[in-house]
């Protein structure tokens, strides 16, 4: 049976370009199951990044309602969305955003450390899914010592490590070669499967397109299924 | 890891660091350099009038420290010389006749603090005796005079010269009797030097007509930190004919002087403080300008606000803790030697000689003031990262991340 994990009704998000308002979103209605792999494409503009931030909550939208396992989260204030990305979310970015001073060990740890999770947990749990993932090697070097498809990799853990519902991956391969970009595919496809997270990307790269187990056509905002 | 993160943070970018913490460190020796020479400057102050003429403790007939006339005279001084004699904390004591006079040459005459003294008791209270630039000091032998320099120069005196003092006794007759200048010294204070002038007890005794009789007993006591206590044990042991005086009880107007050196010390340090503090805030402020699209990241993977907020407090600290050891370090280090060599401040010599400090001053280290540094840099730290922090936090995620 299907689960709903996120659902939006009418969600809209108008920007202000010096007092000119942009539609970047008209009117979304949306529903994600658990442990989908949907893909939100489009041409650059059509309101993906946007949508994506909305879900994930980093953003608030302009009309509409977005609700997280049936209750509503819109509204929720800054301090208690922080605690929530943090117990729900996972985030992959496009220029993969390490923190450049900690190690890829470090940065995977890091979220456990906001969790509270004692150092030598962390440490365990951030190794044995490294060397699950193959990237094990990676766990002493810095992200500017590791090329752009290590730091991916290793960002994809860090949005895994604390088991969240929902990963957000915001044009995850658009700065890696295609090689490298079907090896991260692969690892979260995994991820997918055997922890069953849902992944949402945007993205319009064919490559994680093809992957996609539903995919959602932006178009000038609105959703052309 | 958040200690670690702000430590990392803080090498990132090692130039902005660098400045800052050398920013801190120049104001930390700065305000240490600051402290001790005024720190060193009031204890001279303190020091050497304690030194010259005022000693740790004195004893007088009740009333004499603030009317002496010649026959305020201790009413028993053997008694009260027992008492003294008795006490353990008592390092030296010595037995003064204290009057005022004109002091005559052939050519000059001046007022005068006429001191009579035992020789050799006195130069165990006070530093008369190492003060003599010319001849030497009193020998034992009737009428001889030391007088200060200045004093000899007014007078147009010199070594072997004569000079009458003329003086009232207890009965308002005018007594006067010739001294011969023997030695003349020279000590921190000009005004000293030109009002006090040394004679042997017997003389001064016989002089004022008090007989055998002294007005004072001035005490140097073992533990500089115990005079209250032994003036106190003196006191409760003496009779209230008379009064126990200890140097803070004599000289109100210097301690006075004192505190409000203090006081403009610390205002000095507010400032070095300010200036610190914008120092600090410009660049923690650069410092979170750059990591921007960073704290974005970390506000989206789930980071409150206050561990933000508090990792950067943690930054400045950090920076504020390394400046200051450092400071600290380098500054104990240029004021050890200082504090035995002494800074000459020769060129103010003049104002600092009528100021009671000597043209010399010795910088002291005084732990208390370490101690504020140490603690209150690394605050003014904090504080000047608050600013930048607060910025920090006011940002909204999805914005951060885009920020380039």
């Amino acid at each position: 049976m299907k689960m709903e994990i996120l659902r939006t009704e009418n969600l809209e998000k108008i920007y202000d370009d010096d007092g000119v308002p942009v539609h970047a979103l008209r009117g979304i209605n949306l529903t994600i199951n658990r442990g989908e792999y949907l893909v939100i494409a489009g041409p650059s503009g059509s309101g993906k990044t946007t949508l994506l931030n909305l879900l994930g909550t980093l953003d608030k939208p302009t009309k509409g309602k977005i609700y997280f396992e049936n209750k509503d989260i819109t509204n929720k204030k800054k301090r208690e969305l922080s605690d929530f990305r943090l117990h729900k979310f996972g985030f992959i970015f496009q220029a993969y955003n390490l923190i450049p001073v900690l190690t890829a060990l470090e940065n995977i740890e890091f979220t456990m450390m906001l969790l509270g999770i004692p150092e030598k947990e962390r440490r365990r749990r951030a190794f044995n899914l490294m060397d699950e993932l193959g990237i094990k090697e990676l766990a002493n070097k810095r992200p500017n010592d590791m090329s752009g498809g290590q730091q991916q990799r290793v960002a994809a853990v860090r949005a895994i490590i604390n088991n969240p519902a929902v990963v957000l991956a915001d044009e995850p391969t658009a700065n890696l070669d295609s090689k490298t970009g079907d090896i991260l595919l692969d690892m979260m496809k995994k991820m997918n499967k055997e922890k069953n997270i849902t992944f949402i990307f945007s993205s319009h790269d064919k490559q994680v397109m093809d992957r996609a187990e539903r995919l959602l056509i932006l178009k000038d905002g609105l959703i052309e299924e | 890891m958040l200690l670690k993160l702000a430590w990392r943070n803080i090498w990132r970018n090692k130039r902005h660091s660098a400045i800052v913490v050398g920013s801190v460190i120049v104001g930390v020796i700065a305000v240490i350099l600051m402290d001790g020479l005024t720190s060193g400057m009031l204890y001279q102050m303190l020091f050497n009038q304690i030194s010259s003429s005022v000693s740790h403790i004195q004893i007088h007939k009740k009333g004499f420290n603030d009317n002496k006339v010649v026959q305020s005279f201790m009413p028993d001084y053997y008694k009260a010389e027992d008492v003294v004699k008795e006490n353990t904390s008592v390092q030296s004591y010595s037995k003064k006749v204290v009057s005022f006079g004109l002091l005559s040459s052939a050519s000059s005459s001046s007022g005068v603090f006429i001191n009579g003294i035992n020789p050799s008791g006195e130069e165990k209270v006070t530093k008369i005796k190492n003060s003599i630039v010319e001849g030497s000091y009193l020998t034992g032998n009737k009428r001889e005079i030391v007088i200060g320099k200045d004093l000899a120069d007014k007078l147009n005196s010199k070594l072997g010269d004569k000079v009458v003092i003329l003086t009232n006794t207890p009965d308002g007759t005018i007594s006067s009797d010739v001294f011969r200048i023997v030695g003349t010294y020279e000590t921190f204070s000009s005004a000293f030097d030109k009002a006090f002038i040394y004679i042997p007890l017997e003389n001064a005794q016989q002089m004022l007509n008090i007989g055998d009789n002294i007005h004072e007993l001035a005490i140097i006591t073992k533990d500089y930190g115990q005079v209250d206590k032994v003036k106190e044990q003196i006191a409760s042991q003496l009779s209230d004919e008379y009064e126990v005086l200890s140097y803070e009880d004599m000289l109100p107007m210097l301690l006075v002087q004192i505190d409000l050196y203090k006081q403009s010390m610390f205002i000095t340090d507010v400032i070095i403080g300010l200036a610190l503090i914008f120092g600090i805030i410009n660049v923690m402020l650069m410092a979170v300008f750059e990591r921007i699209q960073e704290f974005g990241v970390l506000m989206s993977i789930g980071m409150k606000n206050s561990k933000l907020f508090l990792m950067i407090i943690i930054e400045a600290l950090i920076i504020g803790i390394i400046g200051t050891v450092v400071g600290i370090v380098i500054g104990i280090i240029i004021e050890i030697p200082l504090s035995y060599i002494g800074i000459d401040l020769s060129l103010f010599a003049e104002s600092l000689k009528s100021f009671g400090s000597g043209a010399i001053i010795y910088p002291v280290i005084v732990p208390e003031n370490l101690i504020g540094v140490l603690i209150i840099i690394p605050f003014i730290s904090i504080v000047g990262a608050i600013y930048p922090a607060y910025k920090a936090i006011k940002l909204e995620p999805v914005s951060a991340i885009r920020y380039v």
